[in-house]
């Protein structure tokens, strides 16, 4: 499985479809920090929010990128569980690759501040662990949402591209408060407005972050595989 | 290796493409598939690998490594013929010199760092060949094996299938190019109609009045036999070890 990652990576990167989601990505970032500094938690926080349907995307192009044929010969080869979460884990690693430029990129243009005297904002170090979490998270709901996208399951070009875009707005419009079903999206909107409060949030805040994202994935996933079951 | 009652559509309203198909392969034989184009020849070698799977019915016995031809190779990824043959034996867990033999015998070693896109077809064609061989394959499945493929590389398919059948593999071939002549014994499997007619004089299970004759050959020597053998009209059940001695009968 780890030679069909390699192999699904080096593909993807040499094929050049990495280019337009970075493109994106660095479009995001300087818009993010490239009016001034805030908190790290606050910053982070947003970061995963605006990464989120672009970490989609390119689970998406990850996917997408390997013939249908030559899917199917790595199919036959290392078996259909293997070869899927060989897909997964390729786009993961490159989704990871994005998440890290996302946290270092603020340090160089001073994006990011210390707490504001006689505030309760968090802590620097507090807030960088929070980001790693914040984009953890975020990348975790993309994977699964880009895995359902992807032309293995939806055949054609065009169902998988409407997915994507649904997702990606649905995540926003159903995470916003007062959403009466923010069960139905990833946490990516609770999540940065968790990181964007006052304080830091609490560890049972946190926790409940995390088994939502957790448990929307497992329920994304089980979909993907199931979908993927009759199909090669 | 055993198809039992298989029904196959491409989609849950569409018309079946295959019918009703009951057929079995002994090991150490290959099958020639034919039928006019669309007549589900390259559907039927999918089920056969698993890549695709029946709607209704079961293939039984499956070899456990099964190396496969597809009728296009897929030479649309960034990689040298090289880097695309090693990565292939990394994802088997062989070593990355598995290829190397395959590179020779095929005649690649002037394009091992060509792109895989800017092959000729009958280039890529044995790419394709090659990395079907790298494990030994139980079942090796040839859609169109000799498409795009000059004179002297046709050669090499009949003795490549003997090779696998000699070792006690099945091979499945589709073919719509009468080359089949250089597969002597073939069983010849006609697609029509959704449905498999197989040749009644390659019934594969032998008459009654037949008997099994045990030969030893030497191990150099064995494929030459295997295909004497099968030209001569017999049947070669399988190639073994000779583990033990053999008694006077």
């Amino acid at each position: 499985m780890i030679a069909l990652t390699r192999m699904r990576v080096t593909g993807f990167v040499r094929s050049g479809r990495a280019l337009p989601p970075l493109i994106a990505v660095l479009a995001v970032l300087s818009l993010l920090y490239g009016g001034g500094a805030s908190s790290a938690s606050s910053a982070y926080g947003y970061s995963a929010v605006m990464l989120f349907p672009i970490l989609a995307w390119l689970v998406k192009l990850v996917l997408d990128t390997e013939p249908d044929v030559q899917r199917r010969l790595a199919r036959l080869t290392v078996g259909p569980v293997r070869e899927a979460a060989a897909g997964l884990l390729a786009a993961a690693l490159l989704a990871g690759g994005v998440c890290l430029l996302a946290m270092v990129a603020p340090w160089p243009f001073r994006g990011i501040r210390g707490p504001l005297a006689g505030s309760t904002e968090p802590p620097v170090l507090t807030g960088v662990l929070l980001g790693v979490l914040a984009h953890l998270l975020a990348l975790l709901g993309a994977l699964a949402l880009g895995a359902l996208t992807a032309r293995v399951v939806t055949r054609r070009v065009l169902p998988g591209v409407v997915v994507l875009v649904t997702g990606s707005v649905l995540a926003i419009v159903l995470g916003l408060r007062g959403s009466v079903v923010p069960w139905l999206v990833p946490p990516v909107m609770s999540t940065a407005r968790a990181l964007g409060a006052e304080s830091a949030p609490d560890a049972g805040t946190l926790a409940g972050l995390v088994v939502h994202t957790l448990l929307w994935c497992a329920v994304a996933f089980a979909i993907y595989g199931r979908l993927r079951r009759g199909r090669s | 290796m055993r198809f039992e009652g298989i029904w196959f559509r491409y989609a849950r309203r569409a018309d079946w493409t295959l019918r009703g198909v009951e057929a079995t392969v002994e090991p150490g034989r290959t099958v020639v598939v034919l039928g006019h184009n669309g007549a589900g020849k390259s559907t039927l070698l999918q089920l056969a690998v698993g890549v695709l799977h029946p709607g209704r019915g079961v293939i039984r016995d499956r070899p456990r490594v099964v190396g496969w031809v597809p009728e296009r190779f897929p030479a649309a990824q960034p990689f040298t013929t090289v880097d695309y043959l090693r990565s292939m034996s990394a994802v088997r867990g062989l070593p990355v010199t598995a290829a190397d033999p395959w590179i020779e015998r095929l005649g690649l070693g002037e394009h091992v760092d060509t792109p895989l896109a800017d092959l000729s077809k009958g280039t890529a064609q044995k790419v394709g060949l090659a990395q079907a061989l790298l494990a030994p394959p139980g079942l090796l499945v040839l859609d169109e094996p000799w498409e795009g493929l000059d004179a002297a590389s046709r050669t090499l398919v009949p003795q490549i299938v003997a090779e696998v059948t000699g070792a006690g593999g099945v091979v499945l071939v589709s073919d719509h190019r009468g080359e089949v002549a250089g597969l002597p014994g073939a069983i010849h499997w006609t697609v029509r109609d959704g449905e498999l007619h197989r040749d009644a004089t390659d019934d594969p299970g032998g008459g009654e009045d037949d008997v099994v004759v045990e030969v030893a050959v030497a191990r150099r020597e064995a494929d030459e036999a295997v295909v004497r053998l099968r030209a001569s009209g017999h049947r070669v059940l399988g190639v073994r070890e000779k583990h033990t001695p053999v008694e006077d009968r």
